[in-house]
C-alpha cells in the first residue's frame, strides 16, 4: 500500500484535529492554524488526484482492523480527489473573502468557534465525499448539518436564528428521510458498505422480491437529500440562511454545503442503487421535472428580489435545479454535465456572494438595489468581480458557465423525450438570469452624482481584492480549458460504475 | 502571418478603446485623432487582409472537443467586414462633432471603438461558435453606448436591448448545441455542415431547431414580435443610432442568420420545408408591421428605427428564399440598407444636435435652412423607397427576382409585402420631406432663421454616403456581381 | 446622332434644377424669359428628336446587368409628345399672367420644367425600366406642382396623390418583376415580347401580372377604384398646373396601359380573358361615375377632375376592347381630351384670376364679362360632349364603333350605350355654365358687370388649343390615317 492513500483519512482528521485545536488557541492564531490547515489539505488532495490519474483506478481503503462487510472503509477515485481539491480551494478563497466582514458582523469571543465549525464542516464534507459506508454518510450529514447551523448562527441578530431554525427543521426532515431509507435498505440487503448493497440490490432485482420497497428506499434516500440540497420546491428555507448569514457562511453554504449532499446523491445513484436501477425507477424523471421547474421558479423569485444578497440566494435555487435536470436527463453526459456544474456553480456563486459584499460596504451597508448605484465605481474589483460572475451565470463564453450550459444542452440533445423541454427550460431560464443578473450590473455601473458614500481603493483590501482576482481566474480556467477536467470527471463517473 | 492580422484586426480597436479612458490625453482633439488613426489604420487593414485574403483558417483556442475560436476570411466576410470598415471611419467621425453636446465623451468613444473590434470578430467568425462569443460580446460592449446617457429612459431601454439580445442568443444557442451533434464540423461550408446520415429521423427537431435559431438571432436583427427594443434604444446618442442600430448590430443579427441558413443547415436541408414557411411569414408580417408602426411614430428617431426594422426583414426575407438569388438579394439589401440608412440617420442626428428638435411636426420649414442635412435626407428617403436609379432600387429588385425565381407562392407574397412596405417608406419618409420644404401658408420664418447647417464632420459623411447611395443605384452591376460570386461560393 | 433624344429630356430638366437652386431672381421678367425660352427651346429640339432620330434606339447606361435604361421615339411616342408640348407650351405660357397672384413662382416654374422633362422622357422610353424609372420621377416632380399653395387642404391632396400615384407605381413594378422572369426583353415592340417556353404554364400567373400592371398604371388615369386622388390634387394645384396634370400627366397612365398591353404582353395575350372583361368592367364603371359625380359637384375645378376620371375610362375602355377602331379611337380621345381639358382648367383658371368665383353656380353672366374665355369654354365642352364637328365626336365614334365590330359578348352593345349615357351626362355638367353666363335670367343685375376679359397672355393659349381641338374635328384624316395604321400595327 502507497503511503498516498492514507491522505483520505488524513484529511478528514487533520480537518478534526485542528477544529480542536483552534478552540483553545488565541484568535490570531486559530485563523492561522484554519488557513494553513486548509491549504494543506488542499495540497494532500492535489497530490492524491496526480497519483489517481496516474494510477488509472479507485482503491478502497479499510478502517480499522474488520474486513468488508463489517468494517468501515473509505474509497477514493479521481473524482473523491478533485472534488475535495476543489472543495478546499472554494474553503479557503471563501474564507479569505470574507475575513474582514468576519471581524466586524462576529463577536469577538465567537471568531475561535468559527473556524472550529468551519473545520468540522470541511472534515464532513470530506467524509462524505470518500465514505464508502452508508452509515457513515449519514453520520456525517448530520454533523454537517449541525456545523451548517452553526454558521448561520454565528453572526447573532434575529434573521439569523430564525433562519438557522427554519434550516435546521427542513435538514432535519431530510435527514431524517435518508436514515429511513438507509435503514430500509439494510433491512432489505443486510449490508452498509456500499459496494455489498448494490451486489445485493442487483440479487432483489433478479429475485424479483421487494421490488416495491425497494422503490420506497430509492424516494426516500433522493427526496431527502433534495431537502437538504434545496431542491425546489423545498428550497423554502435557502434564501435566509444565504441572505442573512456572514459572508463567509453563505459562500460556503451556497457551493459546498448543498454540493456535498449533491455530491453524496450521485455516489449513492452510481455506488449504492446502481445506475441503471435508478434510472428505470421514474424517480429519475421527478427530479428532472423538479429541476426544471427549480430552474424558472428560482430564477422568477430572483428576479422579484430587491436584495442583492437574496437575489444571489435564490440563484442557488435555479441553479439547484440545473444540477437535478442534468441527473435526471438519465445519461451519462448529463450526469458529467451535472458534476461539472457543481464544480461551476460552487466556483461562481461564491465569487456573486463576496463580490456583493464589497458592493453592499461601499453602499452604507444596505443590500437594497436603489442604494447599490453606482457602487462599482466606489470598490472596482467587486464591481468587476460581480460583472464577472453574473456574465458566467448567463453564460458568456470564456467564462464557467457557458461550459455546463453547453455540456446541459450537449446531454439533453442526448435523450430524445426529454431534450426539448430540457432545451426550452435551459434557454428560458437564461433569459431569466440574464434579467436579474444584467439588472444588478447595470444597476452597480450607473454612475450616482455626489454619492454620500466613500470609495475604497485596492490598499485598504488587498486579501480581499487578491481573493477575487483568484475567483475570477477560477472561473475563466474553469471556461476556457474545460476539456481536461470534463475528462477527468469522466473518468471519475466511470471509476464509480 | 498573414492569418494574424485576423486577430490584429479585432484586437486593435478593441484594446485601443480600453485605454481610451487611460490614457492621459492633454486636449479633446488629441483624443479625436488618436482614435480616427487607430479606426483609419484598422480600415485599411481590414480591406488588406479582404484584398489580400489567407486561404486558410486561424484557430485561437479550443473549448471543449471539436469547440474552437478560429477565424477566416470567406465572402459573406468580405461582405460585412468590408461594409463595416468602410463606414466606421467616417461614423468616427461624424461622433467627434456630434458628440460634443453630450457627457463622459472617454467612456463613449472607448466603447464605441471596442465596438468595431467585436463587429468584425463576427465578420471574421470562422465556425458558429466564434460567431456565437462575439455576438455576446457584441451585445455587452453596446449595452453601455445605448445607456450612454444615464436618463431613466436610456437605463430601461438598455436593459430591454440586453435582455432581448441575451434571450435570442440562449436560444440561438441550442442550434450550437445541435450543429456540434448533428454536423460534421461547426465551421461554415456554403451549403450546409449537417450531417443527413446522423439526422436521419430527427429532421423535424432539427427544423424546429434552425425556427428557434432563426428568432433567436433575428432578436438583434430585430424580427417581429422580438423588435421593441430597437425603438427604445435610439435614445442612445446619433452616431449609436445609425453604426449600430443600422448597421453594424443589427446587420450582425442579419449576418449571423445568413451564416445559419446558408452555411450551417445549408439550404438543401431547409428549401420546401415548413421551417422555410414559417421563418418567411415571419419576415413578411416584419416588413409590413416595421412600416406601418414607422407611420404611426412621430419621433424622428424612432421612425427611423422602426424603418429600420422593416428593412432588416428584408434582408431575412431574402435569407429565407434559400435560393443563391436569395443571398444575393440578402447581401445586396445588407449592403445598400446600410448606406441609405445611415445616412438617414446621420440626418436625424444633424437636425437633433443643430436644433434639439426630435419630432416630426417640430420639422417644419427647415429644409431651406439646412439644405445639406435635408437634401440628403431627401435622396436617402428616395433610395429607402426604391426609386429607380438610387441604391434601393436595385437591392429590392435583387430580392423580388430571387422570389420570383423561387417560384414559392408564399415568395409572392412577400413580394407584395416588399411593394407595401415601400408605399409606407413613401408615407412616413416623404411627409417628413414635404414638411421640411413645404412648410404650408401661416408658417413663421422667424422660428428657424437662427438655424444653419452643422460643420465639416458632419456634412462630409453625409455626401459620401449619398454619393455612394447614388453609385450604388447607377452602377450596381460590379457590386452585384460580386454577391453572386459569394453566393456561388466561388469566394 | 442617337444622342439626340436625350435634349429635350436634359434641357428641361437641367433647366429647372438651375432654377430651383438659383437665388431668388430679382425682376419677374429675366424669370419669365428664362422659362419661356426654355419652354420654346425644348418644344424645337423634341421636334427636330422626333423628326431625325425617330425609332433609333439609344442606351444611355445599364442599370444593372439585365437593366438599360435606354430611349426610343416611336409612333405612339410621338403622339403622346406632341400633346404634351402643345398643353406645356400653352399652359406655361398661361401661367406667365396666372402666376402673380401666387408665391414662390421660381419654384413652380423649377419643378415645371422637370416635370416636362420628364413627360418627355417618358414618351421616348424604350424599355419598361426606363418607363418605370421616369413614371415614379414624374410623379415625385409633379407633386410639388399640387402642393404649390401650400394651404393644409393642397398640402394632403399633394401627399394623397403621391400615395396613390406610387401605390399604382409599386403595383407596376409588382408585375414587373414577373415579367421580367418570363418575357425574351423587356424593350417596347409591337405584339409579345413573352417567351413562349419560358411562359408556358405560367399564363395564370402572367395574367394576374398583366393585371397588376394595368391597374397599377390605371392608378395615374384615375381608373375607378383608385380614382379619389385625382379629384382631390387636381382642383389644389395652380390653375395651369392642374391642366398640364389633367390634361397630360394622367395620360402618362394611359401610355404606360398601352405599352404594357400593346407592347409587352401583347393584345392576343389577354384577349377573351378575364383580365379584359374586369378591366372594360372597371372602366365603364368609372366612366359612368365620373360623370354623374361631375353632374353633382357645384365647384367648377373639382367638376372638371370628375370628368377627367370619366373622360379617361373612355380611352382605357377603347384599349381595352383591344379592336383596332377602338384602339385608334381610343388615341385619338387622348389628343381631343387633352387639348379640350386644358382648355376647360385654364378657363376656369382665368376665371378664378380675375373674379375669384369658384363655385359654378356663382357664374351667372359671366359671358357678358369675359364673352371670349366662354366661347373658348363653350366650344371646348361641345368637344368633350361629342357633338361634330369637333375632335371628341370623331374619336368617341370611333371608340364606339370598335366597341360594337368587337363581338365581345355583352360589352359590344354595354359599351356604347354606357358612353351615350356619359355624353349626356358631360353635356348636362357642362353647358349650363355657358347657359347661364350667357343668358343670366330676366332677375339678373346687369349694372354689376363690367368688362373683365383676361389679358392677351392668358386669352391666346386658351384660344389656340381650342382652335387645335376644333381643328383635330374639322380634318380627323391626317389623325386617324396615322394612328389607325398605328393600331393596325401594334395589334
Amino acid at each position: 500500500m502507497d503511503f498516498i492513500q492514507n491522505f483520505p483519512f488524513f484529511s478528514i482528521m487533520l480537518s478534526m484535529f485542528s477544529g480542536t485545536v483552534c478552540s483553545v488557541l488565541p484568535r490570531r492564531a486559530a485563523r492561522w492554524v484554519n488557513t494553513l490547515m486548509i491549504s494543506l489539505i488542499g495540497v494532500l488532495s492535489f497530490v492524491l488526484l496526480s497519483y489517481l490519474v496516474v494510477r488509472g483506478e479507485s482503491y478502497v481503503y479499510m478502517m480499522g482492523h474488520f474486513p468488508a462487510p463489517w468494517g468501515n472503509e473509505i474509497r477514493a477515485g479521481i473524482l473523491e480527489a478533485g472534488t475535495a481539491l476543489f472543495f478546499c480551494v472554494i474553503m479557503l478563497l471563501s474564507m479569505l473573502g470574507g475575513r474582514k466582514k468576519l471581524q466586524e458582523e462576529v463577536v469577538e469571543s465567537k471568531h475561535n468557534m468559527y473556524y472550529i465549525l468551519v473545520n468540522l464542516l470541511l472534515s464532513s464534507l470530506l467524509a462524505l465525499v470518500y465514505t464508502n459506508d452508508l452509515f457513515t454518510a449519514y453520520v456525517f450529514v448530520e454533523i454537517n448539518t449541525i456545523a451548517a447551523c452553526g454558521l448561520i448562527m454565528i453572526r447573532q441578530n434575529g434573521r439569523t436564528i430564525e433562519a438557522a431554525v427554519r434550516y435546521m427543521i427542513m435538514s432535519l426532515l431530510g435527514s431524517g428521510l435518508l436514515l429511513l431509507g438507509i435503514c430500509m435498505l439494510y433491512d432489505l440487503t443486510g449490508h452498509l458498505l456500499m459496494s455489498n448493497i448494490q451486489a445485493a440490490v442487483q440479487g432483489i432485482l433478479e429475485d424479483g422480491t421487494y421490488e416495491v420497497p425497494l422503490l420506497v428506499t430509492i424516494t426516500l434516500m433522493s427526496v431527502g437529500l433534495a431537502i437538504k440540497s434545496a431542491l425546489f420546491p423545498f428550497h423554502a428555507w435557502l434564501p435566509d440562511a444565504y441572505g442573512y448569514s456572514t459572508v463567509s457562511s453563505a459562500a460556503i453554504l451556497s457551493s459546498l454545503v448543498s454540493k456535498g449532499y449533491i455530491f453524496l446523491l450521485i455516489k449513492i445513484i452510481y455506488r449504492v442503487i446502481g445506475y441503471n436501477v435508478f434510472g428505470n425507477s421514474h424517480i429519475i424523471d421527478v427530479l428532472f421535472v423538479f429541476g426544471l421547474m427549480g430552474m424558472i421558479f428560482g430564477s422568477l423569485n430572483a428576479i422579484q428580489e430587491n436584495d442583492i444578497r437574496r437575489m444571489i440566494a435564490f440563484s442557488s435555487v435555479a441553479q439547484i435545479g440545473y444540477i437535478y435536470m442534468g441527473i435526471g436527463m438519465g445519461t451519462g453526459v448529463g450526469m458529467t454535465a451535472s458534476v461539472f456544474h457543481i464544480l461551476s456553480h460552487a466556483a461562481t456563486k461564491s465569487l456573486l456572494f463576496i463580490a456583493a459584499i464589497g458592493l453592499t460596504d461601499v453602499s452604507g451597508g444596505s443590500r437594497h438595489f436603489i442604494d447599490l448605484t453606482g457602487a462599482a465605481y466606489r470598490n472596482k474589483w467587486a464591481g468587476v468581480a460581480f460583472t464577472v460572475g453574473s456574465l458566467s451565470m448567463v453564460g458568456v463564453p470564456m467564462f464557467s458557465g457557458f461550459i455546463s450550459k453547453l455540456l446541459f444542452a450537449q446531454a439533453a440533445v442526448q435523450n430524445h423525450v426529454k431534450m426539448l423541454p430540457a432545451l426550452i427550460v435551459l434557454a428560458i431560464s437564461t433569459i431569466l438570469n440574464a434579467i436579474y443578473f444584467m439588472k444588478t450590473v447595470i444597476r452597480i455601473y450607473t454612475p450616482e452624482e455626489g454619492s454620500e458614500y466613500e470609495s475604497v481603493t485596492f490598499k485598504n483590501m488587498k486579501t480581499y481584492a487578491v481573493t477575487l482576482v483568484c475567483f475570477i481566474l477560477l472561473n475563466v480556467l474553469l471556461g476556457v480549458s474545460s476539456q481536461p477536467i470534463v475528462d477527468l470527471i469522466e473518468q471519475g463517473l466511470s471509476m464509480f460504475a | 502571418m498573414k492569418e494574424s492580422i485576423m486577430l490584429l484586426v479585432i484586437l486593435l480597436p478593441v484594446i485601443s478603446g480600453i485605454l481610451v479612458p487611460l490614457l492621459p490625453f492633454k486636449k479633446r482633439r488629441h483624443m479625436e485623432i488618436f482614435l480616427e488613426i487607430v479606426v483609419v489604420i484598422n480600415s485599411l487593414l481590414v480591406w488588406g487582409i479582404l484584398l489580400e485574403f489567407p486561404e486558410e483558417s486561424f484557430t485561437l483556442a479550443r473549448f471543449t472537443g471539436n469547440l474552437t475560436i478560429s477565424f477566416r476570411v470567406d465572402g459573406m466576410t468580405m461582405v460585412f467586414a468590408g461594409l463595416v470598415s468602410a463606414l466606421w471611419p467616417f461614423a468616427t467621425l461624424y461622433a467627434f462633432e456630434y458628440m460634443t453636446r453630450e457627457e463622459r465623451e472617454r467612456s463613449f468613444f472607448a466603447f464605441y471603438t471596442m465596438t468595431y473590434g467585436v463587429t468584425l470578430g463576427i465578420a471574421l467568425a470562422g465556425n458558429m461558435l466564434t460567431m456565437y462569443f462575439f455576438y455576446e460580446l457584441l451585445t455587452l460592449v453596446t449595452v453601455p453606448l445605448v445607456m450612454h446617457t444615464l436618463s431613466r429612459e436610456a437605463i430601461l431601454a438598455s436593459r430591454t436591448y440586453l435582455y432581448y439580445s441575451l434571450g435570442g442568443a440562449a436560444f440561438a444557442f441550442i442550434s450550437l448545441i445541435f450543429l456540434t451533434i448533428y454536423g460534421s464540423t461547426t465551421d461554415f461550408i456554403l451549403g450546409g455542415a449537417l450531417d443527413l446520415e446522423r439526422v436521419g429521423e430527427r429532421t423535424n427537431t432539427l427544423l424546429l431547431v434552425y425556427v428557434m435559431a432563426f428568432l433567436g438571432f433575428g432578436v438583434k436583427a430585430a424580427i417581429c414580435p422580438f423588435n421593441s427594443w430597437l425603438p427604445k434604444a435610439g435614445v442612445a446618442p446619433t452616431p449609436v443610432t445609425a453604426l449600430l442600430h443600422a448597421v453594424a448590430v443589427v446587420k450582425s443579427g442579419a449576418f449571423a442568420i445568413l451564416r445559419l441558413t446558408y452555411f450551417s443547415f445549408g439550404t438543401d436541408f431547409l428549401e420546401g420545408t415548413w421551417a422555410q414557411s414559417v421563418v418567411m411569414a415571419i419576415t413578411m408580417f416584419t416588413i409590413v408591421y416595421g412600416c406601418s408602426r414607422a407611420v404611426k411614430e412621430t419621433h424622428l428617431k424612432r421612425r427611423l428605427a422602426y424603418s429600420t426594422i422593416s428593412n432588416l426583414s428584408y434582408i431575412l426575407f431574402g435569407a429565407a428564399l434559400m435560393s443563391p438569388a436569395g443571398m444575393v438579394g440578402a447581401l445586396t439589401h445588407m449592403v445598400f440598407h446600410a448606406v441609405m440608412k445611415i445616412a438617414s440617420f446621420f440626418c436625424a442626428g444633424a437636425v437633433m444636435h443643430q436644433t434639439d428638435r426630435h419630432y416630426v411636426h417640430e420639422l417644419n420649414g427647415l429644409g431651406y435652412k439646412m439644405p445639406w442635412v435635408f437634401g440628403v435626407f431627401t435622396l436617402s428617403a428616395l433610395a429607402l423607397m426604391g426609386v429607380p436609379g438610387l441604391a434601393g432600387f436595385v437591392s429590392k429588385w435583387n430580392l423580388a427576382l430571387a422570389a420570383v425565381e423561387s417560384g414559392n407562392p408564399l415568395s409572392y407574397g412577400g413580394i407584395v409585402c416588399l411593394l407595401i412596405s415601400a408605399l409606407l417608406t413613401a408615407v412616413y419618409m416623404l411627409t417628413i420631406v414635404v414638411r421640411a420644404f413645404f412648410p404650408g401658408k401661416d408658417f413663421d420664418d422667424r422660428a428657424v432663421s437662427e438655424i444653419r447647417d452643422p460643420g465639416w464632420k458632419m456634412v462630409v459623411p453625409l455626401v459620401v454616403f449619398s454619393a455612394f447611395i447614388v453609385v450604388f443605384g447607377l452602377y450596381s452591376s460590379p457590386f452585384v456581381e460580386f454577391f453572386q460570386k459569394v453566393a456561388n461560393g466561388i469566394y | 446622332m442617337s444622342y439626340f433624344v436625350l435634349l429635350p429630356i436634359l434641357f428641361p430638366i437641367l433647366s429647372g434644377i438651375f432654377l430651383l437652386v438659383r437665388k431668388e431672381m430679382k425682376n419677374r421678367q429675366s424669370l419669365l424669359i428664362t422659362v419661356g425660352a426654355a419652354l420654346v427651346i425644348t418644344t424645337v429640339l423634341a421636334i427636330t428628336a422626333m423628326l431625325t432620330v425617330r425609332d433609333e434606339i439609344f442606351l444611355v447606361f445599364n442599370l444593372t446587368r439585365t437593366l438599360p435604361v435606354l430611349f426610343k421615339i416611336d409612333g405612339v411616342g410621338v403622339i403622346f409628345g406632341i400633346v404634351g408640348i402643345i398643353v406645356f407650351v400653352c399652359a406655361g405660357s398661361f401661367g406667365f399672367e396666372y402666376m402673380k397672384h401666387e408665391e414662390h413662382e421660381k419654384r413652380y416654374y423649377g419643378f415645371y420644367l422637370i416635370v416636362f422633362g420628364i413627360l418627355m422622357a417618358l414618351c421616348f422610353a424604350g424599355n419598361l425600366v426606363t418607363f418605370y424609372l421616369f413614371f415614379e420621377l414624374l410623379t415625385l416632380s409633379s407633386m410639388p406642382l399640387v402642393l404649390h399653395t401650400g394651404s393644409k387642404e393642397a398640402v394632403m391632396a399633394g401627399l394623397k396623390y403621391l400615395f396613390y400615384s406610387l401605390c399604382g407605381a409599386y403595383m407596376v413594378l409588382f408585375g414587373f418583376y414577373f415579367i421580367n422572369r418570363y418575357a425574351n426583353t423587356l424593350s417596347f415592340s409591337e405584339g409579345s415580347v413573352l417567351n413562349p417556353e419560358l411562359a408556358a404554364g405560367h399564363a395564370s400567373l402572367l395574367l394576374g401580372a398583366a393585371f397588376v400592371m394595368i391597374m397599377g398604371f390605371s392608378v395615374k388615369a384615375g381608373m375607378f377604384p383608385m380614382h379619389a386622388w385625382l379629384t382631390a390634387a387636381h382642383p389644389a394645384a395652380p390653375a395651369p398646373a392642374s391642366a398640364v396634370l389633367s390634361a397630360v400627366i394622367v395620360k402618362a397612365g394611359v401610355l404606360g396601359i398601352i405599352r404594357v398591353v400593346y407592347y409587352l404582353f401583347g393584345a392576343s395575350f389577354l384577349q377573351g380573358t378575364w383580365v379584359q372583361s374586369v378591366w372594360m368592367t372597371l372602366a365603364l364603371i368609372t366612366v359612368f361615375m365620373g360623370s354623374l359625380l361631375a353632374y353633382r359637384e357645384p365647384v367648377l375645378k373639382k367638376r372638371l377632375a370628375y370628368s377627367t376620371v370619366s373622360q379617361i375610362s373612355y380611352i382605357l375602355f377603347g384599349l381595352a376592347v383591344m379592336d383596332p377602331d377602338a384602339l385608334t379611337g381610343g388615341m385619338l380621345h387622348v389628343i381631343c381630351h387633352s387639348l379640350v381639358k386644358a382648355v376647360l382648367f385654364l378657363c376656369a383658371g382665368a376665371i378664378i384670376y380675375k373674379t375669384g368665383k369658384t363655385r359654378a353656380d356663382e357664374l351667372r353672366g359671366i359671358g357678358k364679362e369675359m364673352p371670349v374665355l366662354l366661347w373658348c369654354y363653350t366650344v371646348a365642352s361641345l368637344g368633350l360632349v361629342g357633338i361634330p364637328p369637333t375632335g371628341g365626336f370623331v374619336s368617341k365614334w370611333y371608340l364606339a364603333a370598335g366597341a360594337l365590330s368587337s363581338g365581345i359578348p355583352g360589352f359590344f352593345w354595354i359599351g356604347p350605350a354606357v358612353l351615350l349615357i356619359s355624353a349626356l351626362l358631360t353635356a348636362g355638367y357642362l353647358l349650363p355654365i355657358t347657359i347661364s353666363g350667357f343668358f343670366p335670367g330676366e332677375d339678373f343685375d346687369y349694372g354689376g358687370l363690367k368688362k373683365r376679359e383676361p389679358g392677351v397672355l392668358m386669352t391666346l393659349p386658351i384660344a389656340l388649343l381650342t382652335a387645335l381641338s376644333v381643328l383635330a374635328g374639322l380634318f380627323p384624316n391626317v389623325l386617324t390615317d396615322f394612328i389607325a395604321r398605328l393600331a393596325a400595327d401594334i395589334l
